[in-house]
Order: structure tokens, then C-alpha cells, then sequence
């Protein structure tokens, strides 16, 4: 099978070649395409899925060479493991439906510019698709830079309007200050190892590997002075950069929100099921290097701790049903990263799988919801919509239980598991954990109150406006993806159910055991188990699961319970307002947008500006000067020529005479 | 007995330096002029004064060569003084100063 | 014979294009570029050469023939092609066609003197690239600037006598420092011939005597200053760029198209010819104040652009940005970070020729390129702002187009240098240009071809003309193939770079 992986990316290229060229003459401007390319891709992955599932991987370092030196050559090749498996069905099924969610979304509400917004569908597709299944570092850079420039082209698809214009700036701009650290891990990683490969014997982490825990430094070179364990950390570090930006995590997460300015479509697919997994993936991806440095383990649970609860809490109290989303899309991220960052490899892979469906649903539910709204983003004017949408209603219920992580819902799963890990390695000899745990937890509540208070406000009480009372149809071509969708977001967690199978003592942890494929490749689950207890030195503390679940499940029902009282009324009262000066401080979202802004346009700007005048005065002064001076100092002379003929005369004699006498006293005549 | 070189080369030096002061302090062109004639003279009288000295005809021959350079330059000279004359109505030669700078 | 060939045709096309008329001088020289355009693709095809035209090995289109004797020395005409040369002619060749061809818009007085003194600079640009005696190589570079001056001068913007005046007296006293550095190397080695290669291995085998007053490594010094401050203003290192924005913004697009993308790369050409090659042990003993000209070339470059409202000057200032990374490649001695600098030039070369085409289109139509008095240019242009968002994605180093592939290898290559001491260091300073170019770059298309429709001028905008617009696709499609592919010219770069004295093949150089 695997000599048809190429296609998987490549054929959403065609499409997007296709869109672009022709896509205005086609049907549905290039819709089609666009569905038949992810459609084939969504084919092929499952393929490759079941292929992998029998055992096999596909590790082919070489397709295609960029650079063919003899020393170091640098290629593009394709790795299909378990992990890039999952993930590769993930992208192509997120990305089939909203392409067919599109038709509804986009072609019916008579959009122009439509074989544009396919062509970049398909190129995004593509460059996510390529990036998932890269078999090196470099290669998923270029990749994961690609992606980047589609979700800025497509954020910017209303360009239009300044903000859409200036949201697509901002989200490139951030990412690529993430990715300027990327770059250098990655460069500091080929430079170290003189291979970036993720799988395989010769590849980086299995070198690292072999410095760090077998002692054969030559397997690595380091620079600047440092020993070996302090240079993968900062190589990990490095490339965590582009990880914190891709993802949105903090402090890098500003720009999330304001990619909502793109369409619903492209916010479902890229700002939140694929795109923003980019980061989280390439965590999972290369994995093996992480877990060989316990102080960049504990840096992302941190992170990820800190920004699950900065992120939920400012979820509460907005009134942009996308923005809600979005924040609860950072928050579910930061989920991700503890989980990878406590050791827990599966729970922040099983997270990323449940996250990309709950969400691309919830998201296209909200763009279901905005077109029975006319357009209408704003959660005070809607209401009531239960009984005249319900099957977007439904759906998207089983999303927000899912993102509540609410009991059997998949988000409980995975949450409960993630907190789980954290939990037991904090317990046990990484008590700094325990913090990233503490805030993962408190941010199970807000996670709970502002889901509900999202759908009690949309669909529950009495409509609060004119449209809210008359909404405006949706047909098959949006139904159809979110019922998908909807039955993934409820079953998909019964793939991995922990405490099910501790408490029944069965062995139903099967994506546990799916990631933990064939040995060839080096990226299996019981290695880096392994390798985070004997290279990262994590030991678990021995508690059982119900406790840590029946908390967290606690906690999110509590929230829930809380929005249930405030907003599932008939006419709900904006509570938050009672919030005071925190509901200012969490509207202006901590001013961390301030800030932002202001290193960008107060403080560069500023320092370009000095520069430019410091170039203009001082640089560029100092060359016109000399210039003047020379022009001076020719128009003083240039007096000495009087034109009269007697002081020409005079000159002379004198020059004559001044030149005798100095021949005469240094001649000796005297 | 022909008096010694010296006494020429005194005559000479004079010659020159009357010459020389002419052109320093003098104004009119014309008077440039003569002065001009006055400084080659002075010259003239050198290479006369070392031909008879040394005994050899080069520095008459060159003086003559030298006669007719100057009536050569009389001539240009008095052209040019002419076409002063008409240019600025004068033959002050701090006059003529309009194409300097 | 190609070589030469190639230059003639060139020259004598230049003489047949001052004397044609002006109405359809462009399409005539359009048609006479067309020729060395083919004759550098069929060399390109045809290119054999593995060694370093400097450091002995295989050249291609090698010609040498004795000329004249000065003195004791004899000056010889001596052409030939390495790995590093051969990819500079197709620049120039490919360049110059598709100038042309984007003059046919703005240019609308003294059509063939204009296109004549085009032609002749390339002739010109393509003599740098090939000679390898001194004295020609020599006579080329001055001839570069002749036209050069003129044609700011005469078809340039309000400002340009002074511009052009500029240019021409910074980069000549610039020469004059350049030319006493070399022959005064060339006085005190045991050689009679100005021949370069001859030169640089007499340099490399240590033949060097110093005058009684001074010693060896002194006068290397000396020269290696003298030279570099004469190569730096033509390429510009940070502080000698003043020039290039005020010549930018006076020249008309044609013109600057041809100076980032060729003449530039004249002075990092020559620095790698001269500076780096035959006084490899000089610049290694430098390396970290020259990375540190390298390093404040990127930044200071780029903040300045980022202060810019002129769209020209906002390119011509990221120009000087982009130089640096040249800088910062050759000095790190390693393949990739040398063969990155070179790959760098014909990189930049397309780049910064694509945005001043596009930039160029804008301004034919809009009769501005000051940012304020503009925006929402997509709504009316779509194809011509669909191809500037590629180049100046390009620009940032967006993957799969050469920009990427040229700084990822220079940045590759400074990083493990083992001659430059703390390397790592000075390449992630360098790479935060990469953060400043893309806020410059998405601060200017947000304002000025995003949102509502606004023009000051007031104008009437619509679609380019399609012989504005082609030669940006193709430099687009060129882009893409080279960073797709970059072993179409990176492959022979390599094999010529190799042999350069002092650099480091192997990998896990660190120090």
C-alpha cells in the first residue's frame, strides 16, 4: 500500500492546482475537486491505517532529495507509524467534512471568491497532511511553515475588512516568532546529529538516546561549551518555541482568538481540529527527544497547566459564541501539553484525536448556528434555537459534553487521563507537577461553566431576537458533518477508557496499545514509558484512577450545574457583569494583547524609527558629509583664483622664492 | 679684457627684477607687457653672457630663438590687449577677472 | 568561446538598439536579451566545470589568450566558469530579459538609449562573472557603472542627479581602495601577470613577500581591509549602504530590478572571489568582526525597512538585510554556508527583482508607493498582489521557494562553523531577521493591499497589462522550481565551493 502514501498529500495539491486555475468554471468553483481529493486522501489514510494495523510501518527517509551533498544531504521522506497513522485520518476526515460543510456554509450563502478558498483549502491540506507523515525535522518545518501561510491566507480571506486583514498578520507574525526558536532547534539538531530523522535507529532522538543514557557522546556534537544533557534541553527547548506558537500556547496565544475573523470553516478546520494540533503532534512526534530532559517535560506541563486555566477563565465571560470556542480551544490545548509534559504520551495523544472531532464539530455547529442566525455571532442575541435547529443542537450537545469532559463522553476520557498522569508522577517524585495539576483541575470547572453557558445561551430559554425566532434553514450538506462528527465526539473515548479497564481488569486500552507499534521505528509507547522513567527519572506514585476521575468529573458537573442555574432560564441576565474589575481584567483578556501589541508597535516601531533617523542624520550624514566637506573646502580654494594676472604673478615669485631658501638652508648654499 | 660673468649676471638679475616688479605693481597691460619683454631680456642677457663665457654659439643661437618668441608674443600679447581693450573699455588687467570661479 | 560569444552578442545588440527607433526599441531588445538568455541556458546545460576558477580544477568555458604587455607584467584576456560563476550569468541573463520586458510600462521617453545602456550593462555583468585576469575583470566592473549612472540619472525620479552622483562617487572611491589593496598583493608576489587564478595560488602557497617596511601578514591585512571596504559599498554592508535606498527610489523599476537582483551581487561575488578565497587565512583570523558587520547588516537593515512608508525603500532596505546573511554564510567556511551565500545571491537576485517588478506594476498604475496613500490594492489587482504576496512570502524565507532554501543553508552552515567562534551565537542573532522581515513585509500588504479600497491619487486601478504581469509569474515559478529544487544550481555551487582554501566539508565542525 505504501507506495501510494505520496498521494495522500499530493492529491489535495491537484485540487488546490486545480481550484486555482479553473476552480471559477467549475461547479461549486472548485468544491468538488476539493471533495474528491480529500475524499481519495480520507480513502488512502484509512488504508494506510489498516495496513499499519497488521503490523506494519513505513520508514522512507529518502523520497525525494533536496540537497544531494555528499556529507549531509537533506531529503524529504514519509514515516507512517501508528501515530502518523491516527493522525493522518484525523486531518483527512476533518478536512472531507468541512469540505463538504463548505458547500453549505460558503456556496449556498454566495460567497465570491470561492475557487480561492478552495484552492487554499486544498493547499492547507496539503502542506498538513505532508507535515504529518514527514520523516524528518526539517521536512515537517517546512511543512509546519506552509501551514502557517495557509491559515494566514485563509484567516485573511475576508481581506476586505481591516480586521480580518490584520488578524492574518497578527497570526503569522506570532507563529513565526514561535518558529524563529523552531528554526534553530531544527538547525541545532542537524548540526548536532547530522540527521533529523524522527524513527529509526539512526534517527535523532535514538542518537540522543544513546548520549544521554549509554554514554556514547560521539553519537552528538555540542556547541557553545555545554555537556550533552544541557544541550538537548535547550534543543528541546528551541523547537518547543515553534510549538508554543503553532499551538497557541502561552504567552504565544494571542493570535488564536483573532483568527475567528476567517470563515467557521476554515476556524473548524485549522484553528482548531488541524492546524493548531500541528504543535501538539510535533511534541508527540518527536517525543523520544523529549522525554530524555525532565526539566523540558516539566517546562510543558507547565505550560500546558497554566494555560488550560489562563485560557478557560477568560472563556467565561465572552459573548462571541467562536470566541468562546476559541479560548476553549487554548484551554484544551494546554490540556495536551500537560499530558505530554507529565509523561503521558497516550493521554495526550488520545486528547489531541478526541479534541480534532469534539471541536471541528462544536465549530461547525457554531458556523450551523451562525447560518441560522443571518450571520449573527453574538450568543445575547440568540436563544431558543433547540426546538427549530435540533440537529444541530444534538450535535452539538454531545460536543460540549465531550469538551466538558462529562461521563461517557470522549473528552472525559482522555481529560481524566491527562490529569491522572500528571497526578501520579507528581505524587510520586516530580511534585512541581502537582502545580500543573492543580491548574489543570481548576480548570476543569470554568471548562464546564463556559461550555453550558455557551449552549444555554444559543439554544436554551426564549429567543432574545428577530432572527433567533425565524433562523434561516440549513440543508444536508451541514447536517451530514455534524452528525458524523457528533457520533465520533460521543463514542471515539471508549477507545481508551483507563478506569473502565482497571476497575473490570480487561485489556480495552486500545489505542494504548495501537501506539504501541512495531519496535523498527523506535517511536513506541512502552520505549518512551521507558525512557521518561529511566532518562527523565519520573516515578509513579501508586494511586488508583477512580479518585483523581470522580474529582475531575465532579468538578466539570459542578460548573456545568452553576451555568445550568445562571442561564437555563427563559431570560437569562448577563451575571458576569457583577464580576466588576475581574471581568474587565478578563475582557481585555489579562492585556496580554496590549503588551503584545506594544512590543510590536511601541516599542519596535519606536527603535525603527530612531534607526531610520539615526541612518538619515548620522550614517548617511557622515557620507554627504564628507561629500561637503570636499565641495567646501574646493569653493575656499577655488578663491585663491582671483583671475587677476598679478597675483598669479606674485604667487609664483613668491612660491619661487619660499623655494629657493628651503633648497638653500637643507643644501647647505648658507 | 672682457669683464667677469659676474657683472653680466648682476646686469641680468636686475634686468629681471625690474621686469618682475613691473608685473607685481603694474595694472595696465601694456605695461605688463614691456615687463614681460624686460624679464626675457634678463634672460637673454644670461645666455649671451655663459655663450661667450664657455665659448660656444648654443646660447645665441638660443637668445635668438628667444627674440623671435617674444615678437611672437608682442604680437598675440597686443591682440589680446586689444580685445581687452574692446571687452571692458580698459586695459587694467585686474579688471578682466569675469571668468573666474 | 561561448563566454565570449555571449558578450559580444550582448555588446554589439546594445550598439543596434541605441541606433534603432524608439518606438519599438523595447520589443528589439527584448528580442536581442533573448539571445544571451538562450546562450546562458544552453551553458547551463552544457556546464562541466567541477573546480574553483580561483583554486585550480575542471573550469568550464575556459579561454586565454596573450593581449598586452605592461611592462614586465603581461595582461591576458582569461575567461572561464566555476560552479559559482555559472549560476551569477544565468542570473543576469534571466534577469536582464524579463527587465526588459518590464520596462516596456514605465519607460516612455529615449526608449533606445534606455534599452542600448541596459544591453550594455549586461554585457558588462556578464564580463564580471567570466573574467579571470584582473585587468578585464577590472575594466568589466567600471563598465558596470557607466550605465548605471546613467540610466538613474536621466530616467530616474525627481531626486536622481543627486542619486546617481551618489552612486557613482561612492562605489568608484570604493574601487580605487579595492584596486590599491589587490596590487599591492600583486607587487609583492614573485608573479608578472594580473591573471586571477595565478594570483591566488601563489597566495595560498604562501609567496607572499613582504616590502622591508612591513611584514606579511600585515600587508595581508591591509589589502584584506582595503579590498573588503571596497567590496562593502557595492554590496552594502552596514555602515557603506547609504547609497542603495536613495538609488532605489530614484530609479525606474527596470533599473532597480537589475541593481538588487545583479549588481549587488557583484560586490559578494568579488568579496568571495577576493576577500574570501585568496586571503581565506586573513578572513578566518577576522571571522567574528566581520560576522558582527554580518549580523548588524540583518538587523539594522531590517528595523530599517521596518521604519520605511516608501514601498521601494522598504525593499531596497531589506536588500541590505538580506546581504548580511550573504556575509554571515561566506565567513563561516563551511559548504553550506559558503555554497548558502552564493545560493543566496541568485536567491535574492529573483526575490527582490520580483518585488521591485511588482512594486513597479503598483506604481504604473497607482502613481504612489508610499503606503499611507493606498490600501485594499488586492480588490483591484488581484493577480499582480496574488504574485507579490508570493514573493514577499519568498521574502520571509517561506519554505519550498529558494528564499528558505538559501538562508536555511547559510544559517545551516554558520552554525557549525568551525572557524567563526561563537557561531551558534551569531546565527541566532542573525535569524531574528527573519522575525523583523515578515512584521515589515505583512505590515506593508495589510496596509496597502488589504481592506477597503483607498488610492489618494486617485488614479483608476485596474488589471496589468499582461506584459507587466508575465515576468513577475515567471520569476514566481522561478522562485518556487529553485526552492523546490535547489540542486539545480546548489549542486555545482557545492563542487566549486569545496575547493575554496580553508572550508570545512565534514560535518560536526563545532569548536
Amino acid at each position: 500500500m505504501f507506495e501510494y502514501a505520496p498521494a495522500v498529500a499530493l492529491l489535495p495539491f491537484v485540487s488546490f492546482l486545480i481550484a486555482l486555475s479553473v476552480g471559477s468554471y467549475m461547479p461549486k468553483k472548485g468544491a468538488f475537486a476539493g471533495i474528491a481529493a480529500t475524499g481519495g486522501s480520507l480513502l488512502l489514510s484509512v488504508w494506510a491505517f489498516v495496513t499499519v494495523s497488521g503490523g506494519e510501518v513505513y520508514n522512507e527517509p529518502d523520497l525525494f532529495t533536496w540537497v544531494a551533498a555528499e556529507e549531509l544531504s537533506l531529503s524529504f521522506g514519509i514515516l507512517i507509524d501508528p501515530l502518523s497513522a491516527m493522525m493522518l485520518i484525523i486531518v483527512s476526515l476533518v478536512a472531507f467534512l468541512v469540505h463538504v460543510f463548505s458547500l453549505g456554509y460558503m456556496n449556498d450563502e454566495g460567497e465570491t471568491g470561492l475557487p480561492r478558498y478552495y484552492a487554499e483549502l486544498g493547499l492547507f491540506t496539503f502542506s498538513m497532511l505532508a507535515f504529518v507523515y514527514a520523516s524528518n525535522l526539517l521536512m515537517a518545518f517546512m511543512f509546519f511553515e506552509l501551514v502557517g501561510l495557509c491559515s494566514y491566507l485563509l484567516i485573511g480571506f475576508w481581506f476586505r475588512t481591516e480586521s480580518a486583514a490584520s488578524a492574518a498578520k497578527k497570526a503569522f507574525l506570532v507563529t513565526r516568532f514561535g518558529d524563529y526558536f523552531f528554526l534553530i532547534g531544527v538547525i541545532g539538531v542537524i548540526a548536532t546529529f547530522g540527521t533529523a530523522q524522527f524513527a529509526g535507529q539512526e534517527s535523532f532522538p535514538v542518537l540522543a538516546e544513546h548520549a544521554l543514557v549509554d554514554g556514547e557522546t560521539e553519537a552528538m556534537t555540542t556547541f557553545l561549551g555545554l555537556g550533552e544533557q544541557a544541550w538537548v534541553t535547550l534543543l528541546g527547548m528551541l523547537v518547543l518555541g515553534g510549538v508554543i506558537g503553532k499551538s497557541a500556547q502561552y504567552p504565544l496565544h494571542t493570535w488564536l482568538p483573532d483568527a475567528m475573523e476567517g470563515p467557521t470553516t476554515v476556524s473548524a478546520l485549522i484553528h482548531a481540529a488541524t492546524m493548531v494540533a500541528a504543535g501538539v503532534y510535533l511534541v508527540a512526534r518527536m517525543y523520544g527527544f523529549y522525554a530524555l530532559s525532565p526539566t523540558v517535560l516539566t517546562f510543558i506541563a507547565f505550560v500546558g497547566g497554566f494555560t488550560a486555566l489562563f485560557a478557560a477563565t477568560m472563556g467565561v465571560i465572552k459573548d462571541d459564541i467562536k470566541r468562546v470556542l476559541a479560548y476553549s480551544t487554548i484551554s484544551q490545548y494546554g490540556y495536551m501539553m500537560l499530558g505530554l509534559g507529565a509523561g503521558g504520551f497516550v493521554a495526550g495523544s488520545f486528547h489531541l484525536m478526541n479534541h480534532a472531532f469534539f471541536k471541528a464539530l462544536l465549530f461547525l455547529g457554531s458556523g450551523s448556528v451562525i447560518v441560522l442566525m443571518h450571520h449573527e455571532q453574538d450568543m445575547w442575541e440568540m436563544g431558543g434555537l433547540k426546538d427549530k435547529a435540533p440537529a444541530t443542537y444534538y450535535t452539538f450537545l454531545a460536543g460540549s459534553l465531550a469538551l466538558a469532559g462529562i461521563i461517557p463522553f470522549s473528552g472525559f476520557w482522555s481529560k481524566d487521563e491527562i490529569l491522572f498522569e500528571a497526578l501520579h508522577y507528581g505524587l510520586g517524585n516530580q511534585p512541581l507537577l502537582l502545580g500543573a495539576y492543580a491548574m489543570g483541575l481548576v480548570a476543569v470547572f470554568f471548562t464546564g461553566f463556559y461550555t453550558f453557558r455557551m449552549v444555554f445561551l444559543t439554544f436554551h430559554g426564549d429567543p432574545r431576537s428577530d432572527t433567533a425566532r425565524d433562523p434561516h434553514p440549513v440543508g444536508w450538506s451541514v447536517k451530514v458533518p455534524l452528525v458524523v462528527l457528533g457520533l465520533l465526539a460521543t463514542f471515539i473515548g471508549f477507545v481508551n477508557m483507563v478506569p473502565v479497564a482497571d476497575l473490570l481488569n480487561m485489556d480495552i486500552e486500545f489505542l494504548h496499545q495501537w501506539l504501541d507499534g512495531p519496535e523498527e521505528t523506535v517511536t513506541s509507547v512502552h520505549h518512551y514509558e521507558e525512557l521518561v522513567h529511566d532518562a527523565a527519572g519520573f516515578e509513579a506514585a501508586d494511586i488508583g484512577p477512580y479518585l483523581p476521575g470522580a474529582l475531575s468529573l465532579g468538578l466539570a458537573l459542578a460548573g456545568a450545574g452553576l451555568a445550568h442555574m445562571l442561564y437555563n432560564v427563559p431570560d437569562p441576565e448577563p451575571h458576569t457583569e457583577k464580576l466588576g474589575n475581574i471581568r474587565t481584567l478578563l475582557k481585555r483578556n489579562y492585556y496580554q494583547d496590549e503588551y503584545q501589541v506594544w512590543i510590536a508597535e511601541g516599542l519596535t516601531l519606536p527603535v525603527a524609527r530612531a534607526a531610520n533617523k539615526f541612518d538619515r542624520t548620522v550614517v548617511d550624514g557622515a557620507v554627504n558629509g564628507i561629500s561637503r566637506v570636499s565641495l567646501d573646502s574646493g569653493s575656499r580654494l577655488k578663491q585663491v583664483q582671483t583671475g587677476v594676472v598679478t597675483n598669479y604673478a606674485a604667487l609664483l615669485t613668491f612660491g619661487l622664492v619660499a623655494l629657493l631658501v628651503v633648497v638653500g638652508l637643507y643644501g647647505g648654499w648658507f | 679684457m672682457a669683464p667677469p660673468v659676474e657683472y653680466y649676471l648682476l646686469l641680468s638679475a636686475a634686468v629681471f627684477c625690474i621686469g618682475l616688479f613691473g608685473i607685481l605693481t603694474r595694472r595696465n597691460a601694456l605695461m605688463f607687457l614691456m615687463s614681460v619683454e624686460l624679464m626675457l631680456n634678463a634672460a637673454n642677457i644670461n645666455f649671451i653672457a655663459f655663450s661667450f663665457q664657455h665659448g660656444n654659439l648654443t646660447g645665441q643661437v638660443f637668445s635668438l630663438f628667444t627674440m623671435a618668441l617674444a615678437a611672437a608674443e608682442v604680437a598675440v600679447g597686443i591682440g589680446i590687449i586689444l580685445v581687452l581693450y574692446r571687452n571692458f573699455q580698459d586695459v587694467d588687467v585686474t579688471k578682466a577677472a569675469t571668468m573666474r570661479w | 568561446m561561448l563566454i565570449e560569444t555571449l558578450i559580444a552578442v550582448t555588446f554589439v545588440g546594445s550598439l543596434v538598439t541605441f541606433a534603432a527607433p524608439n518606438r519599438w526599441a523595447g520589443e528589439l531588445a527584448f528580442g536581442i536579451s533573448a539571445l544571451p538568455f538562450v546562450g546562458g541556458l544552453v551553458m547551463y546545460s552544457q556546464f562541466d566545470g567541477s573546480g574553483n576558477a580561483l583554486m585550480g580544477g575542471e573550469l568550464a568555458f575556459e579561454q586565454s589568450a596573450e593581449w598586452i604587455t605592461l611592462g614586465a607584467y603581461s595582461l591576458n584576456w582569461h575567461t572561464g566558469l566555476d560552479g559559482i560563476s555559472m549560476p551569477l550569468v544565468v542570473l543576469t541573463t534571466v534577469l536582464t530579459t524579463l527587465a526588459i520586458a518590464s520596462a516596456w510600462t514605465p519607460i516612455d521617453e529615449r526608449q533606445s538609449q534606455f534599452y542600448g545602456l541596459v544591453l550594455f550593462m549586461e554585457a558588462g555583468l556578464l564580463g564580471v562573472f567570466a573574467a579571470l585576469d584582473f585587468f578585464v575583470w577590472f575594466v568589466f566592473w567600471e563598465a558596470v557603472l557607466v550605465p548605471l549612472y546613467l540610466l538613474i540619472g536621466i530616467w530616474g525620479g525627481p531626486r536622481r542627479k543627486y542619486a546617481a552622483i551618489k552612486v557613482f562617487v561612492y562605489t568608484n572611491v570604493a574601487s580605487l581602495a579595492m584596486f590599491i589593496g589587490f596590487v599591492a598583493l600583486v607587487f609583492n608576489l614573485p608573479i608578472e601577470t594580473f591573471d586571477l587564478p595565478t594570483v591566488a595560488q601563489a597566495l595560498a602557497n604562501d609567496r607572499l613577500q613582504a616590502p622591508g617596511w612591513t611584514s606579511v601578514s600585515a600587508l595581508k591585512t591591509g589589502a584584506f581591509v582595503a579590498m573588503f571596504a571596497g567590496f562593502a559599498v557595492k554590496v552594502p554592508v552596514v555602515p557603506f549602504h547609504t547609497w542603495l535606498p536613495d538609488a532605489h527610489v530614484e530609479a525606474p523599476t527596470p533599473v532597480s530590478v537589475l541593481l538588487a537582483g545583479v549588481l549587488l551581487k557583484m560586490g559578494t561575488y568579488a568579496l568571495l572571489r577576493f576577500n574570501f578565497t585568496m586571503l581565506a587565512d586573513v578572513a578566518t583570523q577576522y571571522a567574528e568582526v566581520i560576522a558582527v558587520f554580518a549580523v548588524v547588516s540583518v538587523i539594522y537593515g531590517a528595523l530599517l525597512a521596518l521604519a520605511q512608508q516608501d514601498l521601494k525603500r522598504i525593499v531596497a532596505y531589506s536588500s541590505v538585510s538580506s546581504m548580511g546573511y550573504v556575509i554571515l554564510g561566506l565567513v563561516a567556511y563551511t559548504t553550506y554556508g559558503v555554497g548558502g551565500a552564493t545560493f543566496q545571491m541568485i536567491s535574492h537576485g529573483l526575490i527582490s527583482g520580483l518585488m521591485f517588478m511588482a512594486v513597479g506594476v503598483i506604481y504604473n498604475t497607482t502613481h504612489t508607493r508610499m503606503v499611507t496613500d493606498m490600501s485594499g490594492l488586492a480588490d483591484r489587482m488581484p493577480v499582480t498582489v496574488g504574485i507579490l504576496i508570493g514573493g514577499a512570502f519568498g521574502y520571509m524565507g517561506l519554505p519550498l521557494m529558494s528564499g528558505f532554501a538559501a538562508e536555511f543553508f547559510v544559517f545551516l552552515g554558520a552554525f557549525r562553523s568551525g572557524t567563526l567562534s561563537g557561531a551558534p551565537v551569531f546565527t541566532a542573532v542573525a535569524m531574528f531577521g527573519i522575525v523583523i522581515v515578515a512584521g515589515y513585509l505583512l505590515f506593508a500588504m495589510q496596509r496597502t493591499l488589504f481592506g477597503p479600497f483607498r488610492l489618494d491619487t486617485d488614479y483608476e486601478v485596474g488589471p496589468a497589462p499582461l506584459h507587466d504581469v508575465a515576468p513577475l509569474f515567471a520569476l514566481l515559478l522561478l522562485v518556487i522550481a529553485l526552492g523546490v529544487a535547489p540542486d539545480l544550481f546548489f549542486d555545482m555551487i557545492r563542487d566549486a565551493v569545496n575547493q575554496m582554501p580553508l572550508v570545512e566539508a565534514d560535518l560536526g565542525g563545532g569548536y
